[in-house]
Formats: structure tokens, sequence, C-alpha cells
């Protein structure tokens, strides 16, 4: 047969431009005498391919697809960074991932014929990545000529399970925050306006961490059951507990010792990052347990304080992490009345300052009943608060408790 | 004459549509389609410059790095802030981290595929394919054995898992795939190590950035991440580990595979012109000196580098599913999204088994910017090409290491523009920042033994302008943002992607990515696998590649006074 590397036309117009067979020979040296460029018989492929593009329907793999929605492909980055096991044990051992639009050898018809029979076969679960986009009747996002919308639907329909995995799948994530100009939300709030009744499991972040992806595989293929779910939908042993919780910085918290502004001493010391706006009291996910890319750190240990990336509510897109979390530096949210952003002292109070307060003056009193030792001196008011009487996170004295916040 | 289409154009970023005229078994028209529209821009209006820093990066989960770079650059310059030396050579670190593993995980995860057939592995014998990588120079870090018995026992199975619908099947184009089954077992084995090495370079980013993808630390100011002995060492071991990973890997593996098709050195050429922001910073923070440089660069006709100048940067909406028809540079830009079909009402038909129809005047989510009126192409082979003419001492590993490719393959510089000449480009660029890598840990040890321990700065004053030229591994990223008392009142992107797969501009003239298509041979419709390979060579994001810079709500972004040309 007459490839297009060997045929005349080609030779010529490679030629034409002053490349020659040879020279490509002296570039690869005897290697190309080796690698050849010979005619090669069809692959062999297991019996069970015969007129289909998946292979067999079944088999000691768990069927997966993995769409990308509204996405940034960071959570399928993140799932392909982890390991123990590694996404090549994974794919290769664990599950038959049919459809990944990032890891996928195919492309274009055959790729969606692989997601066609595998929804077909059914018992599969359904990972979906990125926000839902109701905007334009769905065309804000357009694979294979389709409106998103309904390639979710379809999919969602005959999966054992879906697994909305990251923020923007369980609520819009950032897409959702105002003006949400592309009509983000999540899947189990799409699924449920489409009367479509299969299983969400939602698995915030932003990424989510690889960890939390595989746990769940876990759950459904080797202990044979869906994860313990929380009210939202999310898992448990992921979500049921504060950043703050596991951090390892906890315990400068405790004695008061924190951090005011980046790369100062405090920071290289490891303290408490919550003047900067960490966000770890109020944002359940176990981080500081799992840590990232291979537990070689996570955010608060690198001295980046919490964003709060898992805050999704996936009820409610406008309670995403960027509206909620934002201005991420301060302790107190934006809050927005129509087009406008007000940062009303009387809201941000009730919002977060109480709690704030609370957290404070737990750390101050423990430090007050001699519990902790060491660390940073107690000065009744900071001089950092004095200069800073806006930012600051408090008053303290020593006969008052329940003093605190501005 | 036929159609082919490929979508989902898969192994990228995001979501594309390519569609193809074929006539007489060559591309004759393309039309490439950007698939997703998200509105980051708007999100970050009225908030704060850190909080864009961070919220930008979502972006794209592949280059996030480039995005809060690029934020933080034009922050730090409506801020008025030069950021310290520790934090430049920490940001560069994080970068290039970042660029290693955008770089492995192109040539492996998401191109391989195109010329390495897994299934073909099983044919291999693996004594012979042993020998192979003795004569290959590639490394050797997979036992092949173990290897042949984890794709047997996957082949005999049956499930295809992520190979399913792969185009080395039979009834697609396996004819296409030309390795030997010891060349494709040898690929096949470092496509599977390559996926451990991307995610270690993806450690040093999560050691200094806290997490990655979505780094936490590199900040407006500087980094918030300070460097302690523990974190010092692991740095220093994992730099070293990725340079010899790359260099005893990747390059050979290059040349196995650009050795089985050297037809791809014949087509893919684009529109020969390219911009070049330029990455990687130096001590006197100069764009034309970064390890990177820019330019602009030009090759039909005389070879030419030019400096950058912001104002000849305009955007084109007037093929993309956008109000109006508008060519503005994008501190003017107004844009209104508005979604109109794809294909001309009533002229869908079925052909060959699948619809098509006439493709719209506008087809895209994309817009389509220019530089001085004309569509450019940008990428590693841009960045290549401007360290390459400004040449001098600092360019001299991308001189020298361009000028023995050249020599090696007989071509001239603008000869080597084409598929396999962009897959080239990328491993020398890979290799030299996998060399500088080693540097910058060595400089930032050197400047801590100095005492240097300033990583942050805080602004000067809280309003201002600022532009943050930068570049991500697929290319030229720029983001522009006014700030006033520490809000953003406007901000505007343009990323790698749009540049290349710009849709026809005014005169109809076609983007880059599709000039880049006409001519690719193609022999089966419905797996045009030499266009799939032409669009895998750009590395597109096309998640990057769509945004929008006004609101559908009419409000105007309003050009200021004061000069926005700060670099």
């Amino acid at each position: 047969m007459v490839t297009e590397a060997t045929s005349p036309e080609f030779l010529a117009k490679l030629e034409a431009r002053g490349v020659s067979r040879r020279s490509f020979m002296k570039l690869c040296g005897s290697l190309a005498v080796a690698a050849g460029l010979s005619e090669l018989a069809a692959p062999r492929v297991a019996a069970a391919i015969e007129n289909s593009v998946i292979g067999a329907e079944s088999g000691k793999l768990f069927p997966v697809i993995w769409i990308e929605g509204a996405s940034c492909t960071g959570c399928t980055e993140s799932f392909a960074q982890g390991d123990a096991p590694d996404p090549a044990y994974i794919v290769l051992e664990m599950i038959s991932l049919n459809y990944c639009e990032t890891l996928s050898a195919a492309a274009g018809w055959s790729m969606e014929e692989a997601k066609e029979q595998t929804i077909e076969a059914g018992n599969y679960i359904l990972i979906y990545e990125g926000a839902v986009l109701e905007g334009w009747d769905g065309q804000a996002l357009r694979v294979a000529n389709e409106p998103g919308t309904d390639i979710l639907a379809h999919a969602a329909k005959n999966a054992n399970a879906v697994v909305a995995l990251g923020s923007c799948a369980v609520n819009g994530g950032w897409m959702a925050a105002h003006p949400n100009s592309a009509n983000a939300l999540g899947v189990q709030g799409f699924l449920k306006k489409q009367g479509i009744d299969t299983p969400v499991i939602n698995i915030p972040g932003c990424p989510a961490n690889p960890e939390w992806v595989t746990s769940v595989l876990v759950d459904v293929l080797l202990v044979g059951q869906l994860p313990e779910l929380t009210s939202e939908n999310k898992p448990k042993v992921t979500f049921n507990q504060t950043v703050h919780d596991n951090c390892q910085r906890r315990g400068h918290f405790e004695n008061g010792e924190f951090v005011y502004a980046f790369g100062t001493p405090e920071e290289a010391a490891g303290y408490c990052l919550y003047p900067m706006g960490c966000r770890g009291p109020m944002v359940k996910a176990n981080c500081g347990i799992v840590r990232w890319n291979r537990r070689r750190s996570w955010c608060v240990e690198s001295g980046g304080p919490c964003i709060g990336c898992c805050v999704a509510n996936p009820d409610n897109p406008g309670e995403n992490w960027v509206e909620t979390n934002t201005p991420f530096r301060a302790r107190f949210r934006d809050l927005r009345i129509g087009g406008a952003m007000v940062q009303p002292e009387a809201i941000a109070w009730t919002v977060t300052g109480i709690l704030a307060a609370a957290l404070v003056v737990h750390g101050f009193g423990m430090k007050k009943a001699g519990r902790t030792d060491g660390g940073a001196p107690f000065e009744k008011e900071r001089e950092w608060d004095m200069k800073h009487p806006n930012e600051s996170i408090g008053i303290y004295t020593l006969d008052d408790n329940s003093k605190g916040g501005n | 004459m036929a159609r082919s289409i490929i979508d989902p154009v898969t192994r990228i970023e995001g979501h594309l549509r390519v569609e193809m005229e074929v006539d007489g078994g060559v591309v004759t028209d393309a039309w490439v389609s950007g698939g997703c529209f998200r509105g980051m821009e708007l999100v970050v209006q009225d908030r704060t410059p850190e909080d864009a820093a961070h919220i930008v990066q979502r972006i794209c989960g592949v280059c996030p790095v480039s995005h809060t770079h690029a934020s933080s650059i034009a922050a730090e310059a409506a801020y008025g802030i030069v950021i310290p030396n520790q934090a430049r050579i920490i940001r560069n670190l994080v970068e290039g981290g970042q660029f290693l593993h955008s770089h492995i995980l192109w040539l492996y995860t998401l191109a391989a595929l195109d010329y390495v057939n897994p299934l073909n592995a099983l044919n291999a014998n693996v004594g012979k394919a042993y020998d192979l990588m003795e004569a290959a120079g590639t490394s050797c870090n997979t036992d092949l054995k173990s290897l042949m018995s984890t794709l047997t026992k996957f082949a005999n199975n049956g499930q295809l898992s992520i190979f399913s619908g792969g185009w080395f099947l039979d009834g697609l184009a396996p004819e296409a795939f030309k390795l030997d089954p010891e060349a494709d077992l040898i690929c096949t084995a470092h496509y599977l190590e390559a996926l451990n090495m991307q995610a270690k370079a993806s450690e040093i980013c999560g050691l200094i950035g806290g997490k990655m993808p979505h780094i936490m630390t590199l900040v407006p100011g500087g980094t918030a991440f300070v460097p302690t002995e523990e974190k010092l060492d692991e740095l220093y071991a994992l730099v070293r580990e990725l340079r010899d990973w790359i260099d005893s890997t990747m390059l050979p593996d290059t040349k196995i595979i650009a050795a089985a098709y050297p037809e791809a050195l014949g087509f893919g050429r684009g529109c020969g012109r390219y911009v070049a922001w330029g990455v990687f910073q130096r001590p006197n923070f100069e764009m034309a000196d970064r390890y990177m440089p820019s330019g602009v660069v030009y090759t039909n006709g005389e070879l030419r580098l030019e400096d950058v100048d912001e104002a000849a940067i305009k955007e084109y909406v007037g093929h993309s599913w956008y109000v109006g028809d508008s060519d503005l540079n994008p501190r003017e830009g107004v844009t209104d999204p508005l979604y109109t079909e794809y294909y001309v009402a009533g002229t869908e038909h079925e052909e060959n088994g699948h619809m098509v129809g006439t493709v719209n005047d506008r087809y895209t989510w994309s817009k389509g910017p220019s530089y001085n009126g004309e569509c450019m192409e940008a990428g590693p082979f841009a960045r290549v090409l401007a360290a390459y003419l400004r040449g001098g001492e600092k360019n001299q590993y991308v001189v020298n290491s361009l000028d023995k490719l050249m020599a090696d393959l007989g071509l001239t510089l603008p000869q080597l523009q084409s598929t396999l000449g962009r897959v080239a480009a990328r491993q020398v660029e890979c290799s030299y920042i996998a060399h500088l890598m080693v540097d910058w840990v060595d400089e930032l040890i050197a400047a801590l033994k100095e005492g240097d321990s300033e990583y942050f700065r805080a602004p000067e004053h809280l309003t201002g302008s600022g532009t943050g030229f930068w570049e991500a591994p697929r290319g030229a990223l720029y983001h522009t943002e006014h700030v006033d008392n520490g809000r953003i009142t406007g901000y505007q992107i343009i990323i790698p992607t749009t540049w290349n797969i710009a849709p026809r501009n005014a005169e109809g003239v076609r983007g880059p990515m599709e000039q880049a298509l006409i001519g690719t041979p193609v022999t089966n419709v419905d797996a045009p696998i030499n266009a799939l390979r032409t669009v895998h060579s750009f590395d597109p994001c096309t998640a990057c590649a769509v945004h929008v810079s006004e609101p559908a709500t009419g409000k105007h972004f309003e050009t200021v006074t004061s000069p926005w040309g700060v670099r």
C-alpha cells in the first residue's frame, strides 16, 4: 500500500523544500535503520474487538466516562498527577476509561462512538469535570456540534452514578461568580431541573485532590459501595472536618503566633496565616491530611493562606468559592447588592466577624490559661493591630475574654 | 470533495472543533472553532488584583502559573512594585516547573498517540527492543518484559480503556502508524514513564506553590513562599532528576518518532509570522533580555525580528460569536457575547454518515487577534525563533541547538516551519529550561548564602494600570488591568491559543492554524491523522483561548488617559 510517507508526490514535495530522505537518515543515524519506515501488519488486538471501538463491553475493568464540561482541565491534570495508585495503573488495571478528552487516543467521530457504545452498554460511572453552562441554550459549551447540556443529560441518564468533580462541577465554581455571564451551575442542580435522578457525588476543590477521586473509585471498585455522603452529597471522609482542624500551623494559632505579611520571619517560622485571610476555619476539606502533588506540600505549608476553593453549595451557584471568599486577603467577604460590591461593617461582622473573634479569643485563652508555652509574647493590644485598625483581628485584654473582633 | 471534521479534538486542553474541506487527498479549506465561553474577565471586575491573580489561573489547568504570573506582573506595574531578586528566582523556578510539566505532558500524553501505536507494541521482541534502546541512545528505566505482560493482560481482557477509538485501530488509520513494534514498545514504556515525570515536574510547582494546578504563593509583590532548607534540598534533587530524564529520554524519543514521520516536515507551515513576549526574568526585568526573549518574527521574505509594540495588537470579533465586528486594541475592547448558529440554517445535510453544512460567517467563540493587522503564530517555535534571531551569548544554548537541528536536517530556518518543526522546537526549549532550572536552584542557594531574605514588597500606590507580557508553555500571554484604589476596573487577556486558532480576519484571511491545515494530506476523512498531528503541533489550549472583555450589560470599558504600556 502506498502511504502518505512514501507516495511519490509527497517525496517530490519534500524535496522541493530541500528535504531529502537522506538528510533524515543522517539525523537519526543508525536508529533510522532500526526504527525503520517499514509497512506494518495491522495491530493485534483482543478477539473481543470486532464491531466496537471500545473493545469488550465488559471485563474486569469498570467502565468510566470522563466528560469535560466548561473546565480548565485542572481536575484531569490533578488526577493525572496522583500516585499510589498512579494514573497509568488506574486506566490499565482498574477502570476502562473509554472517554476522556485529555487522555483518550481517539478523536472526532470515533471518540463520540466510544462514548455512545459505553452509554448503550450501561453499568458505568460518569465523571463530569467543569461547570454546566446553560447560556445560549447550552451553546456556551459546544462539543461535536451539540450543546454541552444535552451531552451531560444524555450521559448521566444511564450512568450508575455521576461524580461531579471539582468546584465548577459541584455548583459552577468561579464561572458562577458575578456576573455569571454564561449561566453556570453545577451537575446536581442541572440534573434536578432535568428530572434525572442518577445519584450525584460532589467532590469540590479547585482542583479536586487526586486522592479524593481515587478514594471514591476505591469505594466503588474495591469495597463495592458508594461512599458515605454529607447532606451536600460530598464524601464524609474528605469533607466533614475543617482545614483548620488538621492544619499543621494550628499549634501556632493556639499560641497566638501569626503571620501579618508575606515573606517575613513569621512566615518562615510557619506561624498561623489567619490574619492573611486564611479560610481554614470556615472551609471543610482534609487538605492538610492528604496534602498535594504526591504529598510534597499543600497550600498552607507553602505559605499560601487557604482561599476556600472547596466552598460549593451544590444547590446554589451563587454560593461559590469565589463569591463567598473574595477578597481572599481580607477576613470579611464582599457583598454584592445589585451590581455594586459593598463591605458594610455590620454585615461583615455578622458573616465572619463573630467566628473570627471566637477563634482568636480561644487562641489567646489557651495562652492565658498557661496551656501553651513559649511562642510570641502576649500583647494586650498588639502593635500590628494598632497600626492597622481596619484589618485588626481584635483587641484582647487579659481581663475580658469576651472581647474581640473590630 | 469531502468534508472532514475532528470534533472533539482530544488530547488538548479545552474544546476545539476542526472542520476541513478535502479535495484530491489534501485539505483545501479549514475552519477552526473554539467551543466554550466562560467569561473570566468579567468575574475579576471589581475584585482586587490579588484576588485576580488567584482567579485567572482557573483559565487553564495546564498553565495556571503563567496566568498568575502575567496577572501579578500587570498588578505590580499598576502598583509600582519591582519584586525582590529572591522572588524573581523563585518565580522563575515555579514557572519553569510548569513549562517542563507541560512540555513532557505534550510530547507523551497529548501528542505521542498520533505517532505511537501502543497495541502494536504487543508484537515487539523484547530483546530487539533493548537493542534499539541502546542504538537510539534512549533511557531504559522500564522493565520491558513486565510492561509486555501488563499490555498482554490488558489486551486479553479486551476493554480498550483510553485506547478506545484510537485511530490506530482497524478501520480507522492503522497504516498511518509507522513505528516498528519495538519502537512502539519503547515509546509506550516512555509514555507511561512520562505520566510519572510530568507529575514530578508539577511537584516543583506544588513544593513552591502549595498545590498544582492553581498555585497559591505567587502573589503581586513577590512570593508568599519562603524557602527552608528541607524544601531546598527537594528542589535541588527534583530539577536534576528532570533534567537528566529529559536529556536521556525525551530528546532521543523525539528522534525516533521524527525518523519515522519525515512527511510531517512537509506540511503544517502556518502563517510564517510569530509573536513572543518572552519569559523567565533576568535581574534587569527587560522583556528583550529574558531567558526566552521577546520578539516579533517575520519569515516571509527577509528573516527579521522586531521589538514588541503594544499598540500594534488588535482583536477582531467579526467572525466570532460576539456582537458587531469591531477590531480594537484590547485596552479599548468592547465585546458582547452572542451565540449564532454554527452552520447556516437549512444547509445541514448528511454526508458520509455525518451531518455537515455550510459554515456560518461567525463560527467560533474565539476572537481574532492581530499584530499590525496580521494574524500571528505563538508558541515554543516563536520563542525559539526570537531567541535565535536575538542571538548573542545569552541565547547561545538556543542558537547552538537550532543550528545543530538544521544542520542535521539539511534545512534552513524558514524551511523548518512545519508540523514536525514545531515538535522539534519545543524539545529544544524544553531541554534549555531543564538546564536553566538547575542553574536557578544554584542561584537561589547562592543568594541565600549572601543573606538575601526579601521575598515580598507592598504596593507603592493602589491606583494605576499595568500590562503583564509573558508566555505560557504554548505561547504569548497578555494580561492587562486598570486598578482604581485597589479594585480592578478593567481587565483584558489575550491568550496564546487565541492567536493560533484565530478565525478569518476582516479581509477573509484564515487564522494561523487554518493556514497550517491547508495542504495537509488526508486519506481517510473520518480519521484525518495528519490534520490531527498538525493541530496538536500547536499544543492548543482552548479553554484559555475563549474569553470576554466586556459585559453583555453594555458597560463600557473606558480607555484610561495614563499610558498603559507599562511592561
